[in-house]
Formats: C-alpha cells, sequence, structure tokens
C-alpha cells in the first residue's frame, strides 16, 4: 500500500517535470519578448544586454532548471511585463478564476441533475425532448461563440446585465470575492452559464441514462407496490443511486473547469488567471507562463493523485 | 413649500449630474507601468500624458505649446535651449515644482536604465539657472529638441527619494510602477494592473480644466469582440480601437458613434537591399533581384494601394508618398506624388531589369502588429501576381516577426512606422541611414539600405536653424529614397475610436487620448 502510494507520488512528480520541460522547449517558439520589452528606439546592445540580463540568451533546458530550481525556494520570477512577482500576480487573480469556476460547477450540478432526472422521467415528454435537442446545440457551439451570443443578447440587446468585467469586488484579506455586491453578483451570470453548459449537459446526460437504468431496477417496482408517492421514489430512491459516477465526473470536471476558463474569461474580460495566460502569451511574458501551466499541471497531477489513492481505498485488490 | 425646495433640490442635482460626469474608456493593451521614464511605448506614454506633464505639451492638433515651462529660447548661438519655468505649479502631493526637479527628471530619464533615455542623446548638460529657469546644452545645435521632449514627464525628486524610487526599474518595479505624483490634470486614484485604472481630476492643476469628468476608470479589453459589446450595451463610454469591419454598425446604431482619423503610423514594403541572394522559394540562391531599383519601382507600381484602401481599409486611410504622412513636420510637399498604379508599367520595368519572365521570392509580414496586416500582405502578393512575379507570403505574430526581420529572413517585408518625434527626420534617422550601431543610426533600417549622400544630409538635418533650408535638405533625402525606391510607402494607418454619442473628444494622430478634452453631455 504504502509502496503504491510512493511510487504514485514519485510518477506524479515526473510527470509535473515533463510538463514544465515541454512548456520551456515552446517558449523558444511563441517569439521573443525583447521587442515588446524596449521601445522604438532601442539599439541592438539595449537588445543584448536585456536578453543577457533575462538569460535569453541560454539554452531552454538552462533556462528550464533556473526556473525549477528557483521555484523550489518559492521563487517563480518576475513578471517582464508587469514588474511584480509572479506569486503576487497569481495570488491576485486566483480569487476570480476560483469563484467562477465554483458558480459553474454549482450552475452546471444543481440544473444538469434537475434536467437529467425530468427528462428521465419524461422521457417522452415534449418538454424533455426540447431541452435533449437545445443541449446538444450548447455541446456543439464553442463556447466564445456562446459567450458572444450571451452578451449580444442580454448585455446589448436587452440590457440586463453587463457585458464584461467582475463589478464590484470587497476585499476579505487576501481574497478579494464578488459575491458581497449586487454587480458582483450580476457580472458573474454570464460567464459561469458561458463556462458551465458543457458540464452541464454532460451532467444532465449522465443523470438521465443512469436513472433510466435505475428506474428498471427491482427494487423501483418494489416502491412502487408499496404505494410510495412517485417523487420519494424518484429523488430518495432513485437518485441517491445515480449519484456515485455523477460526483467522480463532477471532481474531474473541476479541474478543467478551472484550466478552460481561458476562453471564457477571454471574451468576458474575466480578470482571472487564465486571461493573465492569454496577456502572458501575447507579451511572451516567460515567467508568467511558466508559473501558470505549472499551477494547472499541479491541480491536474494532484486531483489525478487523489482519485488514484481513493481508488485504493475503496478497492481492496488494489492493496496488495 | 416643502416640495418645491425638493424639487428644486432635484433639479440642482440632475444639473449638476449633467455637467460632471464618470467615465470609463477600453483599450486593447494595459500600459504597463506608472513610471514614465521606464518603458517608451505608446500605452504608457499616452496614458501617462493624462498624469504626468513635460516642460512642453502638444495641442490638439499636435502642435508644442507651453506646459510646465512657459517660454524657451536657443541659447548662444544654438548651443543649448533655456527653458523659463511656470511658477505656482505643485505636483499631486502638494509638493512646488522647481527646475531642481526637471535637473532630477533629467537625471532619472537619461540613467542607464531608462527606456526614454534616447531622447537625451543630444543633451551635453542640463543646468540650473534658479529656481525656475533651466538650460540644457546640446552637443551640436538641436532646433528640435523641444519637439522632441514633449513626453518626457517631469516627476518630484523628494517624492522619488522618499519612495526609493529615484532610477525607473522596468524589470523588478518599484514605488513608481505602481504610483504616480505628477503635475498633471489628472491624479491616480486606484492602480490594479491589468484589471482596472481610475483617475480623478487634480483640483490644484494650474491650468483651466477643459473637461467635466469626475471620475474616469480605464480598462484594458483584448477582445475585440467584447470591447464592441460594452461600448454598445454602453458598459464604457469609448473604446479604442473599434475593429474596422464594426465600424459601420457602432455608427450606425442609436446611442454610439464612430470618430476616424489617421494616424502618424505609415505602412510599406521593405526590401533585402544588401542580399546579394533571394533566401526564399524554389529562386532561393539567385542573384537578389530587388538590388535593382527598377524592380523595387516596379513593385511600386504593381501594387494599386487605393484597392486596398478601398476594400481592406474600408475607405479609412490615405495613401502616402513618403515615410510620413502630411500631418508631420518636415512633411514633403515637393515630393507628394507617388507611383500610379500600372501594370504595364510595372511589366516593361522589369522587362528592362531582365525579369520579362517574374521570378518568385519570400514575404514577411506579421499577422497581429498593424490593422488587417495580413490581409494587406495577401492583396499585395496577388497584385504583384498580376506583373508575374510571385511572393510566397510567410504570415506570423509580432512576437516572432522581430526575431525573423532582425536574423534577416526574408527577400522582402512589411513595416509600419510612426515616428516617435513627428518630424520627417525619425525615419530617415532609424530606416534610411546605413545602419551603425554605434552612432545608433538605421536601427529599423531591416534590408540595410544605404546611399552616402543621405548619410551626409541626416547630421545636417539634424541641426539646421533655419527651417527653409532644413526643409531643402529634407526634400532632397525625400528625393533620393524615392526615386531609389529604398521603400514603397504605402498608406497611413487609419485610427477609428467608438463613443458614446452625448461624448465629445479629441483626436489626436499620435493615438493619445486626453481626458482633458473629454466632455460628457
Amino acid at each position: 500500500m504504502l509502496s503504491y502510494i510512493f511510487r504514485r507520488i514519485l510518477q506524479s512528480i515526473l510527470v509535473l517535470l515533463v510538463v514544465g520541460l515541454v512548456a520551456f522547449a515552446m517558449f523558444t517558439f511563441i517569439g521573443d519578448p525583447i521587442d515588446n520589452m524596449l521601445g522604438q528606439e532601442r539599439t541592438q546592445d539595449d537588445i543584448d544586454r536585456l536578453r543577457g540580463e533575462l538569460g535569453l540568451d541560454q539554452p531552454f533546458v538552462v533556462q528550464y532548471v533556473k526556473f525549477i530550481l528557483s521555484a523550489l525556494q518559492g521563487n517563480f520570477g518576475v513578471s517582464y511585463e508587469q514588474g511584480r512577482p509572479v506569486a503576487q500576480i497569481l495570488a491576485e487573480r486566483a480569487p476570480a478564476t476560483l469563484e467562477l469556476a465554483a458558480v459553474s460547477a454549482v450552475f452546471a450540478l444543481s440544473l444538469g441533475v434537475v434536467l437529467g432526472v425530468y427528462t428521465a422521467i419524461r422521457r417522452k415528454g415534449f418538454v424533455a425532448n426540447l431541452v435533449l435537442t437545445l443541449s446538444l446545440i450548447g455541446v456543439s457551439l464553442p463556447t466564445f461563440l456562446i459567450g458572444i451570443l450571451l452578451i449580444y443578447l442580454f448585455s446589448v440587446q436587452l440590457d440586463w446585465l453587463p457585458s464584461f468585467g467582475r463589478g464590484e469586488t470587497v476585499a476579505l484579506g487576501g481574497w478579494t470575492t464578488g459575491f458581497l455586491t449586487s454587480s458582483g453578483l450580476t457580472a458573474l451570470i454570464l460567464p459561469s452559464i458561458t463556462l458551465g453548459l458543457y458540464q452541464m449537459t454532460l451532467i444532465m446526460r449522465l443523470v438521465r441514462s443512469e436513472m433510466m437504468e435505475v428506474m428498471r431496477q427491482d427494487y423501483i417496482r418494489f416502491a412502487r407496490a408499496r404505494g410510495l408517492p412517485e417523487r420519494v421514489i424518484t429523488f430518495r430512491h432513485a437518485l441517491k443511486n445515480t449519484m456515485v459516477p455523477v460526483i467522480t465526473v463532477t471532481g474531474l470536471q473541476l479541474g478543467s473547469l478551472i484550466a478552460f476558463a481561458i476562453i471564457t474569461e477571454t471574451v468576458f474580460q474575466w480578470p482571472g488567471m487564465g486571461l493573465l495566460f492569454i496577456n502572458a502569451i501575447q507579451f511572451v511574458d516567460i515567467p508568467v507562463m511558466a508559473a501558470y501551466l505549472m499551477l494547472i499541471s499541479v491541480m491536474f497531477v494532484g486531483i489525478n493523485l487523489i482519485v488514484d489513492l481513493l481508488y485504493v481505498a475503496i478497492d481492496p485488490r488494489l492493496r496488495t | 413649500m416643502f416640495k418645491l425646495t425638493t424639487c428644486t433640490a432635484v433639479a440642482l442635482v440632475l444639473a449638476s449630474a449633467a455637467v460632471a460626469e464618470k467615465f470609463s474608456w477600453a483599450g486593447t493593451t494595459d500600459p504597463q507601468t506608472m513610471d514614465p521614464h521606464a518603458v517608451n511605448s505608446a500605452p504608457v506614454l499616452g496614458f501617462l500624458n493624462n498624469v504626468y506633464e513635460g516642460l512642453v505639451r502638444r495641442g490638439k492638433d499636435m502642435a508644442v505649446e507651453p506646459a510646465l515651462a512657459t517660454s524657451w529660447e536657443a541659447i548662444d548661438g544654438g548651443a543649448g535651449w533655456r527653458f523659463t519655468l511656470r511658477q505656482g505649479v505643485t505636483f499631486h502631493d502638494g509638493a512646488a515644482f522647481t527646475a531642481d526637479d526637471v535637473l532630477f527628471s533629467y537625471e532619472r530619464g537619461s540613467s542607464e536604465v531608462a527606456d526614454v533615455r534616447s531622447w537625451f542623446a543630444p543633451v551635453s548638460e542640463v543646468k540650473v539657472v534658479d529656481d525656475y529657469t533651466i538650460d540644457f546644452m546640446t552637443t551640436a545645435p538641436n532646433p528640435l529638441f523641444p519637439d522632441s521632449i514633449a513626453n518626457f514627464m517631469i516627476m518630484d525628486r523628494d517624492w522619488a527619494e522618499a519612495n526609493n524610487t529615484a532610477r525607473p526599474d522596468k524589470e523588478a518595479g518599484n514605488f513608481a510602477t505602481l504610483n504616480a505624483n505628477g503635475t498633471g490634470a489628472f491624479t491616480l486614484a486606484d492602480r490594479q494592473p491589468g484589471l482596472t485604472t481610475t483617475l480623478t481630476p487634480f483640483a490644484g492643476w494650474w491650468d483651466t480644466a477643459e473637461h467635466n469628468i469626475t471620475e474616469a476608470t480605464f480598462t484594458p479589453i483584448e477582445n475585440p469582440a467584447t470591447a464592441v459589446a460594452a461600448l454598445l450595451s454602453g458598459d464604457v463610454d469609448m473604446i479604442n480601437p473599434v475593429p474596422i469591419q464594426d465600424a459601420d454598425r457602432v455608427d450606425q446604431r442609436d446611442g454610439t458613434k464612430v470618430i476616424r482619423g489617421i494616424e502618424a503610423r505609415v505602412i510599406m514594403l521593405g526590401f533585402g537591399h544588401d542580399h546579394k541572394e533571394l533566401k526564399y522559394t524554389s529562386d532561393a540562391g539567385e542573384p537578389n533581384p530587388f538590388q535593382d531599383a527598377r524592380v523595387r519601382e516596379a513593385v511600386a507600381k504593381a501594387v494599386n494601394v487605393d484597392a486596398i484602401l478601398q476594400t481592406i481599409m474600408r475607405g479609412s486611410a490615405e495613401s502616402v508618398s513618403q515615410l510620413v504622412s502630411p500631418a508631420m513636420r518636415g512633411y514633403s510637399g515637393a515630393k507628394a506624388d507617388r507611383p500610379s498604379f500600372d501594370v504595364e508599367g510595372a511589366k516593361a520595368l522589369l522587362a528592362e531589369a531582365g525579369y520579362a519572365d517574374g521570378f518568385s521570392f519570400g514575404l514577411k509580414c506579421p499577422n497581429n502588429r498593424y490593422l488587417n496586416d495580413e490581409a494587406v500582405c495577401q492583396a499585395v502578393t496577388s497584385m504583384l501576381a498580376q506583373v508575374g512575379i510571385d511572393a510566397e507570403l510567410e504570415a506570423m505574430p509580432v512576437q516572432n516577426y522581430w526575431p525573423e526581420l532582425r536574423e534577416d529572413n526574408f527577400d522582402m517585408y512589411l513595416l509600419g512606422w510612426s515616428p516617435g518625434t513627428f518630424d520627417h527626420e525619425h525615419p530617415v534617422r532609424f530606416l534610411v541611414s546605413t545602419p551603425n550601431e554605434e552612432k545608433k543610426l538605421g536601427s529599423w533600417n531591416f534590408g540595410g539600405f544605404s546611399n552616402d549622400k543621405v548619410d551626409e544630409l541626416l547630421p545636417a538635418i539634424q541641426s539646421e536653424i533655419d527651417e527653409t533650408k532644413r526643409q531643402a535638405m529634407i526634400d532632397e533625402v525625400t528625393g533620393i529614397y524615392q526615386s531609389e525606391h529604398a521603400y514603397v510607402p504605402m498608406y497611413v494607418q487609419p485610427l477609428v475610436w467608438g463613443t458614446r454619442d452625448n461624448v465629445e473628444l479629441t483626436q489626436r494622430p499620435d493615438n493619445f487620448f486626453l481626458l482633458r478634452w473629454v466632455t460628457v453631455n
């Protein structure tokens, strides 16, 4: 058991190191930050000097090893664009992304379960089929298009909701929250729908198929025979048994909500880490890109590690 | 009676609301620092012109006018410039403005770590005469010096020293990266890099305020569609730029309008003058046809600039004959003709040069630097194909583009140039002079164009005080690079801003947006 855990952790670290190496190899193709950092009146001397100062004249492997060594000491470098420590910038941007991901997850889970149950029970109903068809459209349209359509409808045409940004935020210690102001709450609506729509349809379809499976089971028939109200059968007996796979999938999807917030954040100018990453690519801000990619891969590797360990806890056959 | 007073009070509140407004605007790029000496880039300098001021400033028509200096004159027969400073000016923190602050800002701006130090290359010494008089001595007579320092912003010595920011620090940042203390019309109330920056009017400003803004907030919005939606939905009052394809829609909609102008930036084609051989396509290794001026002239004749402006720029831009637009100082009115579109003439020139059967070559182009840059290059490619020369177009993001040009990896390339000094001498120095690292000349002359007469005339232009003589020399240089077809200047890039209908503002060709000219009705 212990050796299994140890092996998994070692593998995770290896994966992280490889991700970092690939990332740094890619940075050499993204372009040169020097021209963004120096003005029009730069000379070749300036270019060479700055490149030397930043260590850009060295091969990417050397740059990577330097990055890892200082990252191990908690130092992720200074942003080329903003001239501030990357760790500080990421900490400022994290609340926006995490709040958006959390609201999207809640939206996806609650609406997904309700619609899943509904479409499972009213399999032949007109509304259920309409929901299924619409969800198909929702899944097949790319995120940025959904975002722009929502902005066009609810901001530009109806003028109900803000078209961009986070609204007013309240600072609580090092955390800024949009939950405490009305403008902050209304600003969350469109981006979280955009971000959560895909997960919502995924959960809905999962719940629906599980539910249809469960409804055929004997104990549901017996419950009906006992004369239990349909509501109790559906929600207390049937739904509970469908939730195990749903929770597993939701947990794994939370990671991708955070990681794939990039597009939603760009469309809504949502000041989170994804938007920061997009800006960093345009500016070739290598320290920011490197720290963000490492953060995301730590998150994914961490979630996978936990899932693996949970399997061990659940399945005795793995404990040998 | 009570009702009446309430009504009056409401009316008063409404009236005051009509003359003073909150204002919000969006642009694609966040100014990366609040330090006026750390970075020499248009987003930073344009933004900080609202907060800091220079000795001189540019008016609505780009002409230089008094700001922190009330007057200036050449002294000792051109050995330097004496500036008489404005009295009674205070910084935002209440400190008085004196000549010592100018000296300090010069030392800060000309230091090794400052990006703007190239502005002070001609300065040999700065002498404080008294509290309100200061002399900038130059190594040679420099008629353009007051023009060239319009963006040189003055910082308070005591404030900077008290906050450990006596030198800019672009790489690691310091207090002045996030805070500001200028003398300008607006104070920096809040700065959140990459998110929002808020300015409020400075009550103690020396000049009379023309604006009626009570608070102004800037938000960078990178995605053009989001910016347009923000303007249309009324979440922001002004955006810069409006994508050209959306301009008509924004203009026709109730509540919003588009303000069009032309920028200082000239878009041109450049050649590999010093390349002995072509570098791309199947003709790689063949002698470089662009070393022949007739071939370059054929390119100039083959490109139908008017068609490009009609279709790709949707009529927003203007064609240009030289490396600066007519709005710039030193524009050569005598050389205002550009080669006309002439397919037969181009073919004849190619035949004369020995390329009747044409040839193929590589055209490099950025795809995110200038307005619709890649589309322009595609149009150029198909126009050149009409006269029998085949361009193999390679477009790439600007982050990869400049290193590629520096490595000399092109046969022909697209370049845009905005003269930092708004004077014709600027592109001659950077684009036409023979590259010379030591003298800092020709640093953007990627193709290595070289002409002895131009190199000889440039220092003379730089130090000539007499306007007529100076213009005659500029005309001569213009004639040389035109007849040599060193570049093919095509058009001046358009400026397209969008605002709410109730906003009045001034659009300057340098693409600086100044809040002090904004009124919200």
